[in-house]
């Protein structure tokens, strides 16, 4: 038998979590996919789509996000204001310069059921565009997720012994010529 | 003529009109607005209802091996693994659990749950080591594995 | 039939009768039949032979024999739920009503209706359910963000 009565059983198996995840050199699309996971509670076993069983997730830094390829400038966000002639079309580096939190709000929007549930789910999730967390949010935060990508270094910041230890192109049969030249002129 | 029940037996007296309706509402009482009482919209939100409900029951077993599904998918990805390793070298083991039997073990049962994943995982890395061989080259290959 | 508008229920067993102890549900029983009806012919075949063995052997249950003048004879078996339960009993052999009143005996009182699940469990866990830190461990102290370190 478990250690918990049963009503504790039932708060412990409901709990809710709050992740943190840090967007620094992150691609927004994948902090989306990692987050509204968290947020429909898919990574639990328990979960189900109607019993509202879906974690908190506050994300750090999004204003430090990178996109790849030429997606700042070709990516549009479109919007209508239901007016005559509201048709908005925004690039990603506009968007991302009014508001820093919209790109990765937008994308894990998207990537949320689209149902009644929605709005709530979002309402998990805090987004602030600096690593400065109020303190109240900061008690709550139970687990940080790995970044899902690794982020690249300039080869300033790399050490010496690293930039040594990396592996170059392999040339044996150059390094064997060598030698045989080598003993070569030994031998003359 | 036979009457097997009571209410039958009462219908075979009155107008039959009123018993029809009334058999009909029987399966619309819960409805909401006004399709709980009147029989012209009754009749077509009863038929409706049969209908969904003759689907539902296909429906439903459908639905409720995705959301086994999903559950194992969560509760592998707590141990590291995907759903479709899980499940195929868990029937490589010849383990016959279902996959409700499995999602209801991740739920009430960790421990087992857990244990089965280590199965899976075994299974799997054998046969990472059977794929990969002894690490040596074929002959007539040379690498940088034999200059080391 | 639509699974909203029918009737149902888990599967559920009486003050969970027959883990430690079995108690017979029924308590009592109304043999109600007609002394001259054609309907009643094994009614009365059963009363002249095996009333009395039946209430012999389930001394538990009260068994009442109520001659009225009727169509239909019938068994009315009351429950310890406060249940009541008819059956119709019209043109049977004495063999068949026995059984109906075994049947009746060997049943718990619940209403009859649609399963939900086949299954019960009166403790659905004995690892302990599975909640947010089983497979992995608490953290220790606040988690902070990386740059803050």
């Amino acid at each position: 038998m478990s250690s918990f009565s049963r009503s504790a059983q039932q708060w412990a198996t409901f709990a809710r979590s709050w992740f943190l995840i840090d967007a620094r050199m992150q691609p927004p699309g994948k902090i989306a996919t990692a987050c509204s996971v968290r947020l429909q509670g898919k990574h639990k076993p328990i979960y189900h789509a109607r019993s509202d069983c879906g974690d908190h997730v506050v994300i750090i830094n999004s204003k430090h996000i990178a996109f790849s390829g030429n997606k700042w400038e070709q990516k549009v966000y479109s919007s209508h204001t239901g007016f005559p002639g509201g048709f908005k079309q925004v690039t990603a580096a506009q968007l991302h310069q009014k508001d820093p939190k919209a790109i990765v709000k937008l994308a894990i929007y998207g990537m949320l059921p689209r149902n009644l549930h929605r709005r709530t789910m979002m309402q998990r999730l805090h987004i602030f565009s600096e690593d400065e967390l109020p303190e109240d949010i900061r008690a709550n935060l139970t687990e940080e997720l790995p970044q899902p990508r690794e982020i690249p270094r300039k080869l300033s910041e790399y050490t010496q012994e690293e930039i040594d230890a990396f592996p170059r192109l392999w040339t044996p049969y150059l390094r064997l010529s060598c030698k045989l030249v080598k003993e070569a002129f030994v031998g003359f | 003529m036979v009457f097997l029940t009571l209410p039958c037996w009462i219908r075979n007296r009155g107008p039959d009109r009123f018993w029809k309706v009334q058999e009909l509402l029987k399966h619309a009482r819960h409805f909401r607005g006004r399709k709980n009482r009147c029989y012209k919209l009754a009749v077509k939100a009863v038929r409706r209802a049969f209908v969904y409900a003759t689907k539902g029951r296909k429906l439903k077993k459908r639905n409720m091996r995705t959301l086994w599904i999903s559950r194992i998918a969560a509760a592998t990805r707590e141990h590291g693994m995907k759903y479709p390793a899980l499940i195929h070298h868990l029937t490589k083991c010849s383990v016959q659990l279902n996959r409700r039997v499995i999602s209801e073990l991740a739920i009430t049962e960790p421990r087992t749950f857990h244990s089965l994943a280590k199965i899976a995982r075994e299974q799997q890395l054998e046969g990472f080591r059977v794929a990969l061989g002894d690490g040596k080259e074929p002959p007539g290959v040379l690498s940088r594995v034999m200059l080391q | 039939m639509t699974s909203r508008g029918t009737p149902s229920r888990f599967l559920r067993s009486v003050l969970q009768n027959g883990v430690g102890r079995y108690v017979c549900q029924l308590k009592r029983v109304s043999i109600v039949f007609s002394k001259k009806g054609q309907s009643s012919l094994g009614m009365r075949d059963f009363i002249e032979e095996g009333v009395v063995d039946f209430a012999k052997n389930n001394p538990g249950i009260v068994v009442y024999v109520s001659p009225q003048p009727c169509n239909v004879p019938k068994i009315v078996a009351e429950y310890l739920s406060g249940n009541t339960k008819t059956e119709p009993v019209t043109n049977k052999t004495s063999q068949q009503i026995l059984e109906v009143l075994t049947k009746l005996t060997n049943q718990s009182g619940l209403d009859i209706v649609r399963l939900r699940k086949p299954f019960h469990t009166d403790s659905p866990s004995i690892q302990g359910q599975w909640h947010p830190f089983t497979n992995r461990p608490p953290s220790i102290g606040p988690i902070r963000p990386q740059s803050a370190e």
